[in-house]
């Protein structure tokens, strides 16, 4: 592979490395007859990142430049550490960096950048490969019943006003409305967290689409890493989700040279934990309101249901637990139970699907669960012994 | 006058402490410098591990007033971030006047600085002193120049930001051909390089008649950092044992030189 980035695109391209740093430590890199592909991976496999650059975003492609006698492309696997050092500072890069070449050296298996710099400067970076593989995931964004279009400042705005310390974030949907707020984790003492929650009003939004009323719990790291790249390049985020347990899908695209996907994996939040925030810290932002509806229809992305170009085939199982919590006996029941959050750990062991991000259990709760029932069902207890009590007359 | 001078080693004045305090500042890297008053200036110099020795040359025209006894050596030990703190006591955003005695061996250093915006303050600085160790002599009489450039500051300042920080040796290529400077940098698996021709807007002079290859460790050339980021340009000179000197000339309104200088020590090849 050669290609050739002219010198704003370098910006973005600097912008996109730094999301995804967000998200994971390798950088995978293949490149297509007409787009290259980055792609990341979180160790735990719960979040994935891929963006596509297509050909028109760069001076010069040549997607195998060196290997000629088979129609292959660069697949390759960098470290994102890499990556970062060669966009070391992406707010200045687009004034000192006039062109970027990215090339595959054949004979020493490196991947080689090269920045011409302002001066005359010419700053070379020659990065090992560590793998010759390619990595893709699988979900989907097509066919989801819920489909919301943000401008990128509504959603950042919004989780400025939580803690540093939080971690997850709970997004629940109407049709009416749209709740953020964060996850509290069951085993914390609720008498020392604080709870945060915003409402936003589907007014706020270019595109809002509620299929079907759900309520989804999902790392804030990563979101927010996407946030501040929709920030810094100006676009808007498409949300496309389902339910609980499914991934949630963020696109951002500028429509003609770039595409990214985030995914996330989504967990189930805890009801009875939660729902009393409610009415505790209720955070009404009235004021912003009138701030942004004024100015939404000038920005308004009418593309909402327009299927974006599909650069992901479905070749791999990687997202493809989705089980919906009802099929799991364990998870549900009506006591307001806490501890089942995490209901598919079990048959999941065994292959390469992988696991939502995990919500804490209580697991005291579990155990004693049964104290703080009201009734004692004699017969589901019966029901589940396994081994008697080896003396029954002590 | 001349008379009541005599009975200190040392005393000078100076209209402004500022600059002065941000070339001590530049080579604050230790805890204790020398302050050697000599007849052409003051130098203070600070050394790291016997690899890099850094000075703060300050020539005896920036003073108003400036005696050193001709008869003894001036010359001793004192707490360089004490120094600063004392020059800036009325705060950065005050310029003040600023005379320095030091009556004999042993003595304390005395500072009396005047606010120049507020009158009748002064302050009363006594700096306790300590005897000098020796002071490396790391120039070679007897070795030749091989090269000798001029670059602007900011942008070698720039050029160093984005070196990476994990690595351990810098690599440092003159040559009087293209590209005639290279800084290339190790790092765990992956090498980087940066090329700039002498033809580049940085570079104001460039002197080099043979190729020459270099290494030194990227943490005591990172030292320079402080000390680029108050000057205007640098002048890097390579003598042929290996040994850098980089003279950086400080940004300043008038046409007094003050600069810093920093001798660094190559690594040998193994």
């Amino acid at each position: 592979m050669k290609c050739h980035v002219p010198g704003p695109n370098v910006k973005v391209l600097g912008r996109t490395v730094h999301a995804l740093a967000r998200f994971g430590d390798e950088l995978y890199v293949e490149s297509l007859a007409d787009c290259v592909l980055l792609r990341t991976l979180n160790a735990a496999e719960s979040a994935y990142a891929v963006v596509k650059f297509s050909k028109n975003f760069f001076s010069y492609f040549n997607y195998n430049y060196y290997s000629t006698e088979d129609n292959e492309g660069l697949k390759c696997k960098i470290s994102m550490k890499s990556a970062l050092h060669t966009f070391k500072s992406p707010t200045h890069m687009d004034k000192q960096v006039e062109n970027l070449e990215i090339k595959l050296d054949p004979e020493s298996c490196k991947l080689i950048f090269q920045l011409r710099c302002k001066h005359g400067i010419v700053k070379t970076h020659f990065v090992s490969i560590l793998d010759c593989k390619a990595m893709q995931a699988v979900y989907t964004k097509d066919l989801v019943p819920n489909r919301i279009t943000s401008p990128h400042k509504i959603l950042s705005e919004a989780l400025s006003n939580f803690q540093s310390s939080d971690d997850q974030v709970t997004v629940e949907v109407s049709s009416q409305n749209m709740l953020l707020r964060n996850y509290i984790d069951t085993l914390a003492d609720l008498s020392k967290v604080i709870r945060t929650q915003v409402t936003l009003k589907p007014a706020e939004f270019d595109g809002y689409t509620i299929g079907a009323d759900t309520m989804i719990t999902f790392t804030l790291k990563e979101f927010k890493a996407l946030l501040a790249f929709a920030e810094a390049l100006s676009l808007p985020i498409q949300i496309h989700f389902e339910t609980t347990g499914r991934p949630v899908v963020f696109i951002v695209h500028n429509g003609s040279t770039f595409e990214a996907h985030f995914v996330l994996a989504t967990s189930k939040a805890d009801n009875a934990s939660q729902i009393t925030t409610q009415n505790t810290t209720h955070n009404e932002r009235t004021k912003r309101k009138d701030v942004s509806s004024s100015n939404h229809s000038a920005r308004k992305k009418p593309n909402l249901n327009t299927d974006i170009s599909k650069c992901l085939e479905e070749d791999s199982h990687l997202f493809n637990f989705i089980h919906i919590p009802e099929e799991h006996p364990v998870a549900v029941s009506t006591d307001g139970n806490v501890g089942n959050n995490n209901p598919q750990i079990e048959n999941n062991m065994d292959c390469d699907v992988i696991l939502p991000s995990p919500t804490a259990k209580a697991l005291i709760r579990r155990v004693f669960k049964r104290c703080f029932e009201q009734t004692i069902d004699l017969t589901n207890i019966q029901g589940t012994v396994l081994a008697e009590d080896s003396d029954p007359d002590t | 006058m001349d008379d009541e001078m005599s009975e200190y080693y040392f005393t000078a004045s100076m209209d402004s402490g500022k600059t002065l305090c941000s070339l001590l500042k530049a080579i604050q890297f230790q805890e204790f410098a020398v302050f050697c008053a000599l007849a052409e200036g003051l130098k203070l110099t600070v050394e790291e591990g016997k690899c890099v020795q850094a000075s703060a040359y300050v020539p005896a025209d920036n003073f108003t007033e400036y005696h050193v006894r001709s008869d003894v050596d001036v010359m001793f030990k004192i707490n360089i971030s004490v120094l600063a703190e004392c020059l800036n006591i009325f705060g950065s955003g005050e310029e003040s006047s600023l005379k320095m005695y030091y009556r004999c061996e042993g003595s304390p250093l005395i500072l009396v600085l005047q606010p120049q915006s507020v009158h009748n303050v002064m302050t009363d600085c006594e700096i306790s002193t300590q005897t000098a160790d020796s002071v490396l002599e790391l120039r070679d009489e007897d070795t030749s120049e091989v090269a000798k450039l001029v670059l602007k500051a900011p942008a070698f300042l720039g050029l160093l930001a984005d070196l990476e920080r994990s690595c351990d040796i810098m690599e440092l290529k003159l040559s009087p051909e293209h590209p005639n400077i290279s800084i290339i940098t190790y790092g765990m698996q992956d090498r980087s390089c940066i090329d700039m021709p002498k033809s580049s807007e940085m570079v104001q002079s460039f002197n080099c008649t043979h190729a020459v290859t270099l290494k030194y460790q990227l943490h005591h050339i990172r030292l320079i950092m402080k000390a680029l980021a108050v000057s205007t340009k640098v002048v890097v000179r390579c003598s042929s044992n290996g040994l850098l000197l980089l003279q950086l000339k400080l940004e300043k309104e008038d046409q007094r030189q003050m600069f810093s200088e920093f001798y660094i020590v190559p690594l040998l090849d193994d």
